[in-house]
């Protein structure tokens, strides 16, 4: 038994490391075979934006070019490239912050990313479930429908657009919260009450465009779920030997819907993440998804591939920590 | 003709999803049209056109913007594009998801555990920061290649959904039958499978659509992509930039919002509504 867990783990993150590597790759090759480099491309923009005159020397080309490891050909730069990344974590340094080392930028800014990203999702999901579960359980009802159709329009608004609607209505309209930053700028960093209140305060609005749109998506899939459970004979032979309710959800519906909706919460990471990226930018949150904008403004290769494979990692161990549940969910898969 | 009348009285969730679209799409047809007569034969994207920050009047049903141009029209041509790029790149999408899908539902195994890993991937990664970088370094982007790019993320969605049908569609007994009459591997997938799934890839196709136009919107809310393809999201950026929030004209900011949302909870709609007409196992349970 406990080594069929072993060998369930060990599969798990070897598809985990080589998906990684082959998008890794694929991107790296992709983005190095479109014309121009980073560098050039770095200065005629400059050159663009400021209307400088003075074509930037040749010398100052090469340095720069050296430093970031321009002058050799494609696959010696992959491979330097991957050693650097692997081995030392390292993605070069900064356009925007020249030169400090984009991981550096990088490591700042992905702690509030990923605590407000995280207990956004996890709220979001939960009260889904539970929604869901209701919804389904009370399918005959006329709010659990009302409730249903709500729920499909709802579920359909880009979460960044959703993040505009707010802005507009809390902060220009209403004047009710702040706009932008993770606290007020009076603040100083410390564990007293007004800055955890300014935290989330400042943090509700984005995770709030968030959590109002996943939950209506968590809901409907649950809600489906539920129904076909529903439907299938031991809930009936259940419900004829006369079992409460309470258990019949607990220990049959709920029990039968976990494992699915944990697939698909792992599936849908990803482009939760997408939506987040311009949710950042919306509230000017000091995460990475702000980064990144302030990346794209300075065309820095650097910190833009890094945020890339920064993110692609999370959430790859994000859904590889999702497959190590499911042996505690589902005993179908512990006991091989 | 009765059947497909039918299907409609059956489903009000397809019916309200389908007047909407088709709403739209209309809209979209008569764009150019509609802005002629309007604009007496000039771009609604021309600058200084009008006054700027009009309110809505008879002439002008939603203002006009920072610019000086009218909102209604600048909505019109903004839909046309939104639309023209979400269905290219949603019907390219498609293409690649029915062909893959096909492959791997029909022939199971390894193929299909190889094609299943490659789309997770696709899904599992977040792929709009890798989209925003190719369309930043990539110095020329037209309707064309970014409706490629945007179907090349979006596949795995339809695929996914598509899949999961064909795997069904495999165990059925007529399928069966025709293989033992000799019917080749392509006769089947075209003659028998293809048609009992068409529902199934108009579900993929609309989900691709709704992916494709969220992540162009997104694309150009931040600035980036073809700046001559004036799409609703070209829109709203122009919007934010030019300080329409702080001084207060929403109007100008929800409308194509509006459009967007509609355009996205219609395709859903017909998804639902589509998936309770065809579906005889989910009717039966929910008994609708």
């Amino acid at each position: 038994m406990k080594r069929s867990i072993f060998s369930y783990l060990v599969n798990r993150i070897l598809l985990y490391v080589l998906i990684f590597l082959i998008s890794l790759s694929a991107f790296f090759f992709f983005i190095n075979l479109v014309p121009g480099d980073p560098v050039t491309r770095y200065i005629q923009m400059l050159e663009q934006r400021y209307g400088l005159s003075t074509p930037a020397s040749e010398i100052v080309i090469q340095k720069y070019k050296e430093v970031f490891g321009l002058d050799k050909g494609l696959f010696e730069r992959y491979v330097s490239y991957m050693k650097r990344l692997i081995l030392h974590q390292d993605f070069g340094p900064s356009f925007v912050a020249f030169p400090k080392p984009a991981i550096e930028l990088i490591l700042e800014s992905l702690p509030w990313s990923v605590g407000l990203l995280g207990t956004s999702v996890i709220i979001a999901w939960l009260l889904g479930v539970i929604l869901g579960t209701i919804v389904g359980w009370t399918r005959e009802s006329k709010i659990s429908s009302t409730v249903f159709t709500t729920g499909l329009v709802i579920s359909q608004i880009p979460t960044y657009l959703l993040a505009i609607i707010l802005v507009m209505v809390f902060t220009f309209w209403l004047n009710l919260f702040p706009m932008g930053g993770a606290y007020s700028a009076i603040l100083q960093r410390s564990f007293s009450l007004r800055f955890i209140l300014s935290l989330i305060k400042h943090a509700f609005l984005p995770s709030l465009s968030l959590i109002f749109v996943y939950v209506f998506g968590t809901m409907i899939s649950q809600r489906a779920l539920v129904i076909s459970v529903l439907g299938e004979d031991y809930i009936k032979l259940a419900e004829a030997k006369g079992l409460k309710s309470s258990r019949l959800i607990n220990r049959y519906i709920l029990r039968n819907t976990l494992l699915p909706q944990t697939t698909g919460l792992a599936l849908s990471l990803g482009f939760i993440v997408n939506g987040f990226f311009l949710i950042e930018w919306i509230f000017n949150y000091p995460g990475i998804g702000r980064l990144f904008m302030m990346g794209i403004r300075e065309m820095d290769y650097n910190v833009l591939m890094g945020i890339t494979v920064t993110t692609m990692f999370c959430v790859l161990t994000a859904n590889l920590i999702i497959e190590f549940l499911y042996p505690l969910i589902d005993p179908r898969i512990r006991r091989g | 003709m009765k059947k497909i009348l039918l299907i409609f009285k059956y489903s009000p969730k397809l019916t309200v999803g389908v007047i909407i679209l088709l709403f739209l799409i209309l809209l979209a047809l008569l764009e150019p049209t509609i802005n002629y007569y309007r604009l007496g034969g000039r771009s609604s994207t021309e600058i200084g056109l009008f006054d700027t920050f009009l309110p809505p009047s008879r002439e002008h049903p939603f203002g006009t913007e920072a610019y000086g141009r009218d909102v209604f029209s600048l909505l019109l041509t903004g839909l046309k594009y939104s639309l023209l790029i979400g269905f290219t790149a949603g019907a390219l999408a498609t293409l690649i998801a029915v062909v893959l899908a096909s492959i791997a539902g029909y022939k199971g195994g390894r193929i299909e555990a190889f094609i299943t890993t490659i789309a997770n991937a696709i899904l599992i990664i977040p792929s709009w920061p890798i989209l925003a970088i190719i369309v930043l370094f990539v110095r020329k982007v037209d309707l064309l290649l970014l409706s490629a790019i945007l179907a090349f993320f979006s596949w795995a969605g339809s695929s996914r959904q598509i899949k999961a049908q064909i795997a069904s569609l495999r165990e059925r007994p007529y399928i069966d039958l025709a293989r033992v009459t000799g019917f080749s591997d392509l006769e089947i997938m075209f003659k028998e499978i293809l048609p009992n799934f068409l529902p199934y890839i108009f579900v993929g196709f609309s989900y691709s659509v709704t992916g494709t136009i969220m992540a162009e919107t997104a694309l150009r809310l931040v600035g980036l992509g073809p700046g001559d393809i004036p799409s609703l999201g070209q829109f709203i950026n122009w919007a934010i930039y030019s300080g329409t929030l702080a001084q207060g004209h929403y109007l100008i900011v929800i409308s194509p919002i509006t459009f967007l949302i509609l355009t996205f909870v219609s395709l859903n709609l017909i998804n639902v509504g589509l998936d309770e007409v065809f579906n005889p196992r989910l009717r039966q349970v929910t008994g609708v």
